[in-house]
């Protein structure tokens, strides 16, 4: 026969811990472990490849090369302590007056910052009335003022990289290139 | 007087056991243990970013790649964490080259290569670019161009990357 419980014994609640202790052992492992992996700092890599440098190539080997035929589009962003001048094979797109840069710098709770938003849309612009008609609409070169800051370089590359309509990324000129210019 | 208990309205003063509450340790714990399974990086920190200069931040959603690390602080130009040049040499030199840092550039280079021909590891020519975010275009491109002479023609520029 099975056991049960005597009625006049007291039957009340208990409170039973539940044993945390091996739940406790995990965390303290597990969070050291994490610690150590987590990235708190997001990096990121910008991929610039240059061609290897050319090596012993003579004048005499550039002639014998073939000549280029097709027309290019060579979209140009130059910085300038002014704002953004955008060029290509063809013009330089001036900005209101004569001379002007581009896309000028604008005002910002006092003091002067690069419009790079303008320059995205401008670039977008260019973007859909050269596509077809060059075999270049992927590539950019970027070129700066000495004296222009590396944050404006980067900043800049990514205005010319991709641009965010309507909360889509659309790409604009992803191969970015920069140049030494004349110094 | 101090104060004493009464016994009769039930006040305890036994040596009762005294449990340890962990309920809401173990809150805080599971908390934390959420927050870092989310930062957490399979490939840990490959770049550790230098003291003494601020990285450039770019909406770029590239990872970071191994590579040789060449620096460039306000006043030091290091590679792999050693010294090299000092900025203000190389403001004061004429030139797109940096020949102290071509020199040690194009050492590293033929060391690798020579790996590459007796190990098999393969050479990638990579070179990973950190440069504090007020550096002036002109030592920028003059430290790519250096790279690039040097038998290191893929640059990474490493930057924070920004959250959208």
């Amino acid at each position: 026969m099975a056991y049960r419980p005597s009625k006049r014994a007291k039957h009340g609640f208990e409170w039973v811990d539940t044993n945390v202790t091996p739940m406790m052992n995990l965390m303290v492992v597990l969070i050291p472990l994490l610690l150590t992996s987590a990235e708190f700092v997001k990096l990121g890599v910008i991929e610039l490849n240059l061609p290897p440098a050319a090596q012993g190539q003579t004048a005499l080997d550039m002639q014998a090369m073939p000549v280029e035929e097709t027309k290019k589009l060579d979209l140009t962003v130059t910085i300038t302590d002014q704002g953004f001048f955008i060029s290509s094979s063809l013009a330089v797109l001036s900005g209101d007056r004569e001379g002007a840069p581009t896309i000028p710098l604008i005002e910002d709770e006092g003091s002067m910052i690069y419009d790079f938003d303008k320059l995205s849309e401008r670039l977008l612009e260019i973007k859909q009335a050269a596509q077809g008609k060059f075999p270049d609409t992927d590539q950019i070169i970027l070129l700066a003022e000495p004296d222009i800051n590396y944050q404006t370089v980067v900043s800049t590359m990514d205005a010319s990289r991709s641009i965010r309509v309507e909360g889509s990324l659309v790409p604009l000129f992803p191969e970015v290139a920069l140049s030494a210019g004349v110094f | 007087m101090a104060y004493r208990p009464s016994h009769r309205k039930g006040h305890k003063t036994g040596s009762g056991e005294v449990r340890l509450q962990l309920t809401s340790m173990m809150d805080m714990f599971t908390i934390i243990l959420v927050f870092l399974l989310k930062t957490y990086s399979t490939h840990g920190q490959l770049i550790s970013p230098s003291q003494d200069l601020t990285l450039p931040s770019s909406r770029v959603q590239h990872p970071p790649e191994m590579g040789l690390d060449v620096t460039v602080s306000t006043d030091w130009i290091l590679v792999n964490d050693q010294a090299v040049v000092r900025m203000a040499d190389v403001a004061a030199q004429q030139g797109f080259l940096i020949p102290k840092l071509n020199e040690t550039l194009a050492r590293y280079a033929s060391e690798a290569k020579k790996l590459e021909e007796q190990y098999g590891v393969r050479f990638s020519g990579k070179v990973t670019i950190q440069g504090d975010r007020n550096l002036p275009y002109r030592e920028l491109i003059r430290v790519m161009y250096t790279c690039g002479q040097s038998n290191y023609p893929n640059m990474r520029l490493v930057v924070y990357k920004e959250e959208e």
